[in-house]
């Protein structure tokens, strides 16, 4: 990075049809609308160039979210309402910005500084909202949840109730969750759903399931968890 | 609305497939639409998107109020299970309604192995297959592409078969259709006012008799105002024909992410092997300042960071070096990287390369064809061993350690001979490189030779010569693999079962229709799919419609026999084939239109390079 650079920090939306491209077709999606908006977009220098533009957590695919992020290099400074205006008026439906911040120096990118997610989970039609109402704080209770984590290319049996930070029934048949996120600890709220079908003895069918990323998460100076654009700016 | 439910969309892979929403896809209101057209590209989203005369023809018949073209894609086949099982209609991407509701339903034809996809998906849109069974209510099945020209094969299953280039009568007969449906005339009665056109070509019109040795005895047409020959149209003026100026942006990875201008159609060639080289004569250029305008307005529009040249021999453009250096002007600032394709060996420009590698590294092809001179003769391939040579000397020398050569297997008049110059050819081009000097070689050379296997196409001259059995290509590809000394060098060859196929079909006659349907009706999908190809299926089709592939693939015919094309015309004349067959048995070369008018014919269309002053 160099000085002449100037960083800006974005929250997105994604939903709809986006909800089908995956994280790289994501980012594909944010270059070629940040190049149709003809923003001053920096790039690498080397052999071959790319966007200074980073994500800070992949979204599952077939997973909406209110609450995604990502960072940028611009060469020259630019007012935060004007780009946010330009690059939606670019991206294709079921991509929004709905907020940038101009960084602080100094402050880390989404990537590393994200630790915890907040998920919604919308249960089909299988089970009813009294038995999610009745056992989920059971679930919960329990000391250890052991899930069949699938890694590349085995079953692993793991404990995702160390992941889980809070879980909050809504209403709805909508569970409201906080886990760890992030490139050290790390958990797919998918495998709470199906741990917590597991549970109820209920066939678990996930492509029937909804997912929804709220929000994402960092600590700040005393440990507590804020927005990842929140304090961020100068 | 969507078509297809969001529990369905997650269980298949790349849903993205069949949701639409593109950056600048086309929404318009269907309730204000005169006529409805499904652009069908009948091979996976991937592979159509990336197909140029999609975006071309989809944003011209856009461009007009009282049409909507939407397109439809072959469902994958976890998509295709999962239609079939929960009853779901193929779908337009943009509308995401069924196609039957569709006035048109048009299927572009760019090689051979799609046609069981084509019937795949009118069953899947339930639209009856055959022509003759469709009712009035359902829509119209038009075809165009290059196998277009010798339709025959699905002859049967269409309705109008569009000979040429799509800017020419498209209006027409939208035009006509408008108001034949506004008066409530009959399907029949529009087909009928469509004789009117050259171009059109609807084979209910014409009845097909054959001898008893399975050869064709007549092609007459039903129907007085049917023409005896049907002749193509094309495009004279290119710099004001109609070119999009945004293009479709795929939200998934697609073959080719990346803007596309056409610098010219036709070409000046005359590769003997080549059908593209003789279907589309002839050459007709677009001025280069259109292009860098073209260029400029695409890549504003889209967002894509690769720029693609395209024709059928890009370095043959008049105004190369303007356009080249035009486009790297403009964009080596902009991370814009140029694609080249297509660009021929012996006028190769070094200088260039360089330039452009200074942008993005691209890598290096030679289409080399056959391993000798006399069989590049032959085929009247005119570059030699030294051009070929001396070409990746200069690479070489520019940094370059990667290359990649194509070849043919099984070429008319071919011997082992020529096999083993494909072998002695590539060993030599890693010599080539070894006369560097040693400070000269940071990193190690690699060849990747491949071969296809030469399938004779209708409308050149190899029209009439028999093709290598797929054992015999096998045998073939195996010597050559054998024949390569240098490890540097990895030779591969195209699948000989499904060039055998493409051989059958690209001549083949309205008998086949049988034989497609019922490998459509076993299951053969996505053909030209390797995964996917299932040739035993294939043979039982051909076995229990009793036909044999021998007979359309492997057998010479004669000047007299009927081709079952006879009465298509490209323009190119039947006895300028015979002449440049005959010249290709004596190995003698003729030169381009560039150099020498061979009176070939296309001059009938009244432009392009057959008015240049030489």
């Amino acid at each position: 990075m160099t000085n002449d650079n100037i960083r800006y920090r974005f929250k997105f939306e994604k939903y709809g049809n986006a909800k089908f491209i995956g994280h790289l077709d994501v980012m594909r999606a944010f270059q070629r609308a940040f190049k149709r908006a003809d923003i001053n977009i920096s790039y690498s220098n080397g052999f071959n160039p790319h966007q200074l533009v980073s994500f800070a957590l992949p979204l599952s695919l077939g997973y909406t979210s209110t609450g995604e992020y990502g960072d940028f290099q611009l060469y020259t400074e630019e007012n935060a309402d004007e780009l946010i205006k330009d690059i939606n008026s670019s991206l294709p439906e079921g991509l929004k910005i709905t907020r940038i911040v101009k960084l602080r120096e100094g402050v880390k990118n989404t990537m590393s500084s994200v630790c915890a997610a907040s998920y919604n989970i919308y249960f089909d039609k299988t089970v009813s909202s009294y038995d999610i109402e009745n056992n989920i704080y059971d679930f919960f209770g329990k000391d250890d949840i052991f899930v069949d984590k699938k890694t590349k290319n085995s079953l692993k049996r793991t404990d995702i109730k160390l992941d889980i930070i809070n879980i909050e029934y809504t209403g709805e048949r909508v569970l409201k969750t906080l886990v760890n996120a992030g490139s050290v600890r790390n958990l797919k709220p998918d495998l709470i759903a199906e741990a917590f079908m597991d549970f109820l003895d209920i066939d678990y069918n996930k492509y029937s399931f909804g997912f929804r990323r709220n929000d994402m998460y960092m600590k700040d100076n005393n440990g507590g968890l804020v927005s990842l654009i929140d304090g961020v700016g100068e | 609305m969507r078509a297809v439910s969001d529990e369905i969309l997650l269980s298949v892979d790349k849903p993205a497939r069949y949701v639409g929403g593109e950056v600048n896809m086309v929404k318009k209101d269907v309730s204000n639409i005169d006529i409805r057209f499904a652009f069908c590209f009948p091979d996976v989203y991937e592979v159509g998107m990336s197909h140029l005369g999609l975006q071309i023809l989809y944003y011209f018949l856009n461009r007009r109020d009282d049409t909507y073209c939407e397109r439809a894609f072959a469902p994958w086949i976890d998509m295709e299970e999962k239609m079939r099982k929960n009853n779901i209609a193929l779908f337009s991407l943009e509308s995401q309604e069924p196609l039957k509701n569709f006035d048109f339903v048009g299927f572009t034809l760019q090689y051979e192995l799609c046609y069981t996809n084509i019937l795949n998906m009118l069953d899947l849109s339930d639209i009856h297959i055959y022509s003759k069974d469709r009712t009035e209510d359902e829509p119209i099945i038009i075809c165009g592409g290059s196998c277009a020209y010798n339709a025959e094969p699905i002859a049967d299953f269409v309705d109008i078969v569009y000979l040429g280039e799509g800017e020419v009568l498209y209006d027409d007969i939208l035009d006509i259709y408008k108001e034949y449906k506004k008066a409530g005339k009959s399907k029949e009665e529009f087909f009928v006012r469509l004789l009117d056109f050259d171009g059109i070509y609807i084979p209910k019109f014409y009845d097909v008799e054959y001898n008893t040795d399975g050869t064709i005895m007549s092609i007459t047409p039903n129907h007085p105002k049917a023409k005896n020959v049907i002749k193509k149209v094309i495009v004279n003026d290119m710099d004001s024909v109609f070119y999009p100026q945004k293009q479709l942006v795929p939200l998934i990875e697609v073959v080719h992410d990346r803007v596309t201008i056409e610098l010219f159609r036709g070409c000046t060639r005359g590769c003997r092997f080549c059908q593209a080289g003789f279907i589309y004569r002839p050459v007709r250029e677009k001025n280069y300042k259109t292009l860098l305008s073209q260029a400029k307005e695409l890549l504003n529009t889209s967002g894509h960071e690769e720029i693609s040249l395209i024709s059928l021999a890009t370095s043959d453009y008049t105004c190369f070096k303007e356009l080249a250096e035009g486009l790297i002007d403009e964009y080596k600032d902009k991370k814009v990287s140029i694609s080249l394709p297509s660009l021929r060996i012996d006028n190769f420009s070094l200088d260039l390369m360089q330039k452009i590698q200074e942008v993005r590294k691209s890598s290096l092809t030679f289409a080399a064809e056959a391993g000798t001179q006399r069989l590049r003769d032959v085929i009247n391939k005119n570059i030699t061993d030294n051009d070929i040579l001396s070409g990746c000397k200069l690479a070489f020398d520019g940094g370059w350690t990667k290359v990649k050569m194509y070849f043919m297997l099984g070429l008319p008049t071919e011997t082992y001979e020529d096999l083993e110059g494909i072998a002695d050819l590539c060993d030599r081009i890693v010599e080539k490189y070894f006369e560097l000097p040693k400070e000269n070689r940071p990193k190690p050379v690699t060849v990747n030779a491949s071969a296809s296997c030469f399938v004779p196409k209708p409308f050149t001259p190899f029209q009439w010569d028999k093709q290598d059995s797929y054992d015999s290509f096998t045998k073939k590809g195996l010597f050559v693999k054998d024949s390569i000394k240098r490890k540097q060098v990895r030779f591969t060859f195209h699948n000989t079962m499904m060039s055998s196929l493409e051989g059958v079909m690209a001549r083949g006659d309205r008998k086949l229709s049988k034989v497609i349907y019922n490998a459509w009706f076993s299951g053969c999908r996505f053909d030209s799919w390797t995964e996917l190809f299932k040739f035993d299926k294939w043979k039982m089709a051909f076995e229990n419609a009793g036909i044999s592939m021998e007979f359309y693939a492997n057998r010479e015919r004669s000047y007299s026999e009927i081709l079952p094309w006879e009465h298509i015309s490209v323009g190119v004349s039947k006895e300028f084939f015979i002449e440049e067959r005959e010249k290709a048995h004596k190995a003698a070369t003729t030169p381009n239109c560039r150099q020498k008018c061979s009176n070939c014919g296309a001059k009938c269309f009244g432009g392009g390079i057959c008015y240049d002053k030489r």
